[in-house]
């Protein structure tokens, strides 16, 4: 990965420790290899593993590292994501208070962060942010067998900027509205009658793989795609 | 479509300064909620330059300019996008330009609602909610180490901090009768989620729920300040006073139905 993860109390720092005690530029861990190597930058007051002093340490699972008045705790178990989290967690000062960490500068932890929310979101059996939403014909007459849910907000209606094209007198201009969120696709009732899987949309609702919507005389199946 | 409005700011029970700000245009559909930076200088400066460029910029942009296709977000989305990306550069370059407002920054949460549609942009811990038949989504992601896991207050997105900042966007389709909901993390710090979906199931009226709002998260310590935006989605004249009955038949909102009888 490569990355580096600097701790001190200067704001260009990884994690910022606001503490007298801590060092602008206090230490460092990076990726060497397997594992992560921890750092003292010629602090004043020193880095501290399992309570001796060290200048440059091979971080090994459950070591306790101490920085001015701040410890956090390696955890090799977890990953480096996890270590950098609890790192985080535990050294960043001012409770209460929002601080701001910089987000080009910190791009290492930023990396980690993202890779730990993908693999959460992976977890939970999400439709990944590379799955995207498509209505396939089942019935009626499009003019395409099926459509991308690619935007944000597709329309079903007469209207020209509509995904799906109604056609024929007294079709609405927009009769459902399909929003993308980070959980997947909800369909919202707009104009007239349109039915899920046989019921009545009138609110809200989650669309699911399978699902089957009708409207303005089309069928369509609601279902997932690269 | 009709828009009721209700907005409320407090500084809290422990900070001296509300650094929060909001700023309602309901004729224009325009509601937007920014945190200035505790801790850093000048927090209350970059939440009101934030406010006010964001609205500025708004109205400034030709509609042309954001017209271009490029990604898969609807114009008036793009259009907020822009106004929060220059707002950004102005406060930036501010900051840069007088020491004394040195690393400024402030959240902020903004919501046009055009018709039906609803554009949201945020950046920061800032939230906007979706309140519908009695389910509180929330339309935002914190940026913030608070969304990994971590119990702090660490913002890794804020206007002002950065040459550029990366705007999210969220779009949602709303109906007669849902709630958009902004606020500060001084609410959402203190208050937890299912107590702000009871309270607009159970009050309704827009400047209720802020006021009530506001007094739970001062019970709560009121660590922090704290801003609560409630734009209720106004249906038709018949739509409102079929509510209003039933409502008042099933005895949810009894002080409100005295109120306006």
């Amino acid at each position: 990965m490569g990355s580096v993860v600097t701790i001190g109390r200067l704001p260009d720092n990884t994690v910022i420790i606001d503490n007298p005690a801590v060092s602008g530029h206090h230490a460092c861990a990076s990726l060497d290899g397997e594992h992560f190597v921890l750092e003292d930058l010629e602090s004043t007051n020193g880095t501290f593993v399992n309570d001796r002093r060290v200048t440059r340490h091979t971080l090994q699972n459950d070591d306790v590292v101490r920085v001015g008045n701040h410890t956090l705790v390696f955890d090799a178990e977890h990953g480096r994501k996890v270590d950098v989290q609890e790192a985080a967690e535990r050294i960043v000062s001012n409770p209460g208070d929002t601080v701001f960490l910089d987000a080009d500068k910190h791009q290492a932890l930023l990396a980690m962060l993202k890779d730990a929310a993908a693999d959460d979101g992976a977890a939970a059996g999400e439709p990944g942010p590379n799955l995207v939403g498509v209505l396939r014909v089942l019935k009626g007459r499009a003019d395409q067998p099926e459509y991308r849910l690619q935007a944000h907000t597709s329309f079903i209606g007469k209207a020209d900027t509509s995904l799906v094209r109604l056609k024929g007198w007294f079709k609405p201009d927009v009769a459902v509205v399909i929003t993308r969120g980070d959980q997947g696709y909800t369909a919202t009732h707009m104009r007239s009658g349109a039915l899920v899987n046989g019921e009545r949309l009138t609110g809200r609702r989650d669309l699911k793989e399978g699902d089957v919507l009708r409207v303005g005389g089309l069928t369509l199946e609601f279902g997932f795609t690269r | 479509m009709r828009l009721q409005v209700g907005a409320r700011t407090d500084t809290g029970r422990v900070r001296e300064l509300n650094e929060d700000v909001y700023l309602l245009r309901p004729e224009q559909g325009l509601f937007l909620v920014c945190d200035g930076m505790g801790g850093c200088p000048s927090g209350e400066v970059a939440s009101e330059l934030a406010a006010r460029t964001i609205f500025e910029h708004m109205n400034a942009l030709p509609g042309t300019a954001v017209t271009a296709p490029g990604d898969d977000y609807l114009p008036q989305s793009r259009r907020l996008r822009r106004a929060v990306e220059r707002s950004n550069q102005y406060i930036y370059e501010r900051a840069r330009a007088e020491p004394r407002h040195a690393g400024m920054g402030s959240t902020v949460v903004s919501a046009w609602i055009n018709g039906q549609l609803v554009s949201v942009a945020h950046v920061g811990d800032s939230r906007a909610y979706l309140w519908h038949r009695s389910h509180l989504e929330r339309l935002t992601r914190d940026h913030s180490l608070h969304e990994a896991g971590i119990r702090r207050n660490v913002l890794v997105r804020a206007l002002g901090r950065e040459a550029t900042v990366d705007v999210e966007l969220r779009e949602v389709a709303v109906q007669p009768g849902d709630y958009v909901l902004l606020c500060s993390d001084g609410l959402t710090n203190t208050v937890p989620e299912a107590a702000v979906s009871s309270a607009i199931s159970r009050l309704r009226d827009p400047q209720r729920i802020c006021d009530y709002l506001i007094d739970a998260a001062n019970q709560n310590g009121g660590p922090d300040n704290i801003t609560v935006v409630v734009v209720e989605v106004v249906g038709g004249m018949w739509r409102s006073m079929w509510s209003h009955w039933t409502r008042r038949l099933s005895g949810g909102d009894i002080a409100s139905a005295h109120s306006a009888s």
